[in-house]
């Protein structure tokens, strides 16, 4: 009882020292005796983390190597940065990363956006029957997989679709256009598919933040006479910052690891320039022309960018608001 | 108290860490007890769909070889990538279907020599292969036989597929014109059209579609390119004969007429818009409406729309094939025999440990008996013997005609490929071909119109409307899109950019204004030329003149 009791004091005073800054306590002899039980308790964790996430980078060297399998790692050539010379010298690779940041910054910012906006909406709703209908029925996207939805989406925007009926009925446009095949709305319609499938499920974590504020506070406002919108901008949205920031962090990092699936099932050869992402990038010029790698290498690239990305926003966060999570 | 506690934990934990690691501990082939079949592992880069292996074909197969197969298929459709897994990862199945991987498993060192097995062994190969055997070595270095060849040994070239295609009942409305060029086929679109501007429940034609949105951009978009163009079937290669120089199609003047065709046909509203952009799923829906009335396609990619036409009876909504070419000076050369080209098959494992049942099962499945199983299935079911010979049922007929799924359902035809099999022009002990393609199998397989259409013509098979497989000849190199290239060859890189590019351009150029399809057009030579396409050419040049020699044909 007591050591759990511990637990949750500790795991707290944890998640402040995170929240907020507060002075690092020093480690000690005696701290390692009070919480041996954790300690132990964190050690298989700590070893799965190592076993999985630490030693498969040991795979990178192969991106130095001319890697070919039936040497093996011992028996193959080092090659030094070739690979990344000839990665960079690709202007394809160009393209790729550009679609790919394009449409993941797109896909974050619209994706929390919305997924922010429609939170707030739902939680001013005072029905809660209806509330809960919507919420339930808003995520339930978020299950339907990429292939049906991609298959959706160019049947809804297809020249005998829905989107071009409603259009020419309505007198809007003469003849259909063909969203499928113009690259300049590839990457709109790659981020509204997203935000369609994604807005409801990314709403609950925001959703559930709303309800640990104190009514109280409303309460008061409402006494110096904010109306709901006003309370909405001067409390709803300042007591969910936080959270907001740190899924910010977290999403940001995977701004170039978008996958490939939905890029793939949209895309047609038309607007292939605008479809091609680093993911499917390495598939294709990597893996299955038995490059592994330079397909490793691609890989590590694509890292680097990620922590590069996670750094800087934490950095921005923090000099800001003063939240961050490192 | 504590330490208990301290202890339970760490079981706990480690237990929970374990038990993610525990299940990749799987054996790749189960020895079953002393009974039961045993279940050889196999890749097949071919294969679509999971397969059970107990449909009735399967389950004589098991019962008579005692070897049940565990199949498995590249999911998402990229054998190459899958065969790069594999590799990768050192983990191979018994036997292995590599098809453009083949030489990368051999120089990866998975894939078992076969020539003594084969010597020793292998009877019904050896029967089989003849001396066509020489044409499976794998290269002028390393002359060993690693892949038994698929494709068919002696065929027959009784039926086409892949060229352009013309609706049934356009051809009997037109009075069954003779059309052989591009110009005639456009001529009698437009003509049907302006009598017919809708079909008899009033919906609008489709007066060409092609499913060009994914990878079968290459089927019906650049292959028909080549085959009007009257070059055999080299992929996206064009081979002269006489001095075995390669190059890479789309650089020739023959293939940019066919592209400005159809951009032509293109700004006469005479394509569907969305040819680049829908489906395939969509594709085969618009097929199977009988709205279309022309298509440039291979009969095993629409043979689900054809089944549904059949099916409900819409017999005058399929079509024909027809040796269209850019005109009267080009030569159709869909009907050509190739030879034997068998440069890939299936292969069995370094690592396997069954590597000997793999080979007798491999050479059981090169049998008499064999073929008859795979190709007719089962006697009193699929087929009755009449007077001696194999005769199909008409139930059968029927399932096959009509069931999309029949192959999978009753296996009859399902282990013809990748597997060794006897060709079309083969002849069993009894005198009667083995695979079920004779010509009157083919006649009894049609429907009315077809054969009515094929009576207006004066034949009786659609290849008699093509010239004559003896009058084409062999191309001494077989096929130029079944030479598996070596792993360090440049071409794979190159030819993959150029390829994603002219699919890229090419539908650029074709759904652009007809006056600025030159222009895009001469782009996209310049942009070729810098991807280095000559060098590819040149090396390509020296990979087919490579073949000619391990073949030992002759080149000039």
């Amino acid at each position: 009882m007591e050591s759990s009791k511990a637990t949750t004091v500790e795991q707290q005073s944890q998640l402040k020292g995170r929240l907020k800054k507060t002075p690092k306590k020093k480690i000690t002899w005696k701290r390692i005796k009070q919480q041996k039980l954790l300690i132990f308790l964190s050690i298989p964790f700590v070893a799965w983390l190592v076993v999985f996430a630490y030693t498969p980078l040991i795979g990178w060297l192969v991106a130095f190597q001319d890697y070919k399998p039936q040497n093996g790692f011992f028996g193959s050539e080092w090659v030094g940065i070739d690979h990344f010379i000839t990665l960079f010298n690709d202007s394809l690779f160009y393209t790729a990363l550009k679609n790919t940041l394009g449409m993941g910054i797109l896909g974050l910012v619209f994706g929390t956006g919305t997924a922010i906006i429609f939170a707030l909406l739902l939680n001013e709703l005072r029905f809660s029957k209806f509330k809960k209908f919507t919420q339930t029925i808003s995520y339930l996207p978020h299950f339907v997989s990429w292939v049906v939805v991609a298959n959706l989406v160019t049947t809804v925007l297809a020249n005998t679709g829905i989107v071009n009926n409603i259009l020419q009925f309505l007198n809007l446009i003469d003849s259909p256009i063909n969203f499928m095949s113009s690259p300049n709305m590839f990457w709109g319609i790659v981020t509204g598919a997203e935000v369609w499938k994604s807005t409801g499920w990314n709403a609950i974590i925001y959703l559930a933040a709303m309800t640990s504020i104190n009514e109280e506070m409303y309460e008061a406002a409402h006494v110096d006479g904010a109306n709901r919108f006003q309370q909405m901008w001067h409390i709803t949205l300042p007591a969910i910052k936080p959270i907001i920031i740190i899924l910010m962090i977290m999403n940001i990092g995977n701004v170039i690891n978008i996958g490939f699936e939905r890029q793939m099932l949209l895309g047609n050869n038309i607007v292939a320039d605008a479809a091609i992402v680093i993911e499917k990038y390495a598939l294709d010029y990597g893996i299955s022309m038995f490059r592994y790698s330079f397909g490793t290498a691609i890989g590590i690239f694509k890292s680097v960018i990620s922590i590069i990305l996670i750094f800087t926003f934490n950095r921005i966060a923090k000099k800001t608001s003063d939240i961050s999570v490192m | 108290m504590n330490s208990k506690k301290i202890f339970g934990s760490i079981v706990l934990s480690s237990a929970l860490v374990l038990s993610a690691c525990g299940s990749a501990e799987e054996s790749g082939s189960s020895e079953a007890g002393s009974d039961g079949p045993l279940t050889l592992t196999m890749f097949s880069a071919d294969a679509t769909q999971d397969d059970p292996f107990t449909n009735p074909v399967a389950e004589e197969i098991t019962e008579r070889t005692g070897v049940k197969l565990d199949i498995s298929y590249p999911v998402g459709g990229d054998d190459l990538e899958a065969v790069a897994l594999m590799i990768g990862s050192g983990d191979y199945p018994d036997m292995i279907f590599g098809k453009g991987g083949l030489n990368q498993l051999i120089d990866a060192g998975a894939l078992e020599p076969l020539d003594q097995m084969i010597e020793e062994r292998g009877d019904n190969i050896k029967a089989m292969y003849g001396d066509q055997l020489t044409r499976l070595q794998n290269s002028l270095d390393d002359p060993q036989i690693y892949h038994l060849g698929t494709g068919g040994v002696e065929n027959k070239y009784l039926e086409t597929s892949g060229t352009m295609m013309m609706q049934l009942g356009l051809l009997k409305e037109q009075g069954y014109p003779d059309i052989q060029t591009l110009e005639d086929y456009e001529n009698a679109l437009v003509d049907f059209l302006e009598k017919n501007p809708t079909t008899e429940d009033g919906q609008e034609w489709i007066p060409m579609t092609l499913s060009g949105s994914d990878w079968r951009w290459l089927i019906t978009v650049g292959d028909p390119a080549s085959f009007v163009s009257g070059f055999s079937n080299d992929g996206q290669w064009h081979v002269d004969e006489s001095s075995g120089e390669t190059t890479y199609k789309f650089q020739r003047e023959e293939i940019k007429e066919y592209f400005k065709w159809l951009n032509g046909m293109n700004a006469k509203g005479l394509l569907d818009p969305e040819s680049f952009t829908h489906t395939h799923d969509t594709y085969i829906s618009k097929l199977s409406s009988g709205r279309v009335l022309g298509i440039a396609d291979q009969d095993w990619n629409i043979s689900s729309a054809e089944a549904a036409l059949r099916g409900e009876g819409k017999d005058w909504s399929l079509w024909a094939p027809l040796p269209v070419t850019l005109g009267e000076e080009y030569v159709a050369q869909s009907t050509r025999d190739y030879g034997f080209t068998g440069s890939t098959g299936v292969s069995i494992s370094a690592d396997s440990e069954h590597k000997e049942e793999a080979f007798d099962f491999l050479n059981w499945m090169a049998s008499e008996e064999a073929q008859i199983l795979t190709n007719w299935g089962i006697e009193g079911v699929n087929y009755e013997i009449v007077d001696g010979m194999r005769v199909q049922t008409d139930e059968d007929r029927e399932n096959a005609q009509t069931n999309s799924n029949y192959a999978l359902e009753t296996g009859v035809g399902h282990y013809v490929h990748p597997f060794p099999q006897w060709g079309s022009g083969k002849m069993d002990s009894n005198g009667q071909p083995v695979t079920r393609t004779a010509k009157e199998d083919i006649r009894k397989n049609m429907v009315e119109a077809e054969i009515e259409t094929l009576d207006a013509y004066g034949a009786e098979l659609w290849v008699d409307l093509f010239p004559a497989p003896e009058d084409l000849g062999q191309p001494a190199h077989g096929r130029a899109w079944e030479l598996p290239l070596p792993t360090s060859s440049q071409v794979n890189v190159v030819q993959q950019r150029a390829d994603d590019y002219t699919t890229q351009k090419v539908t650029e150029a074709i759904l652009a204004s007809p006056d600025d399809f030159d222009a895009i057009w001469d782009e996209m030579q310049t942009e070729l030329e810098a991807m280095g396409i000559e060098e590819a050419n040149e090396e390509m040049t020296g990979y087919i003149h490579n073949r000619i020699e391990l073949w030992e044909g002759e080149v000039e």
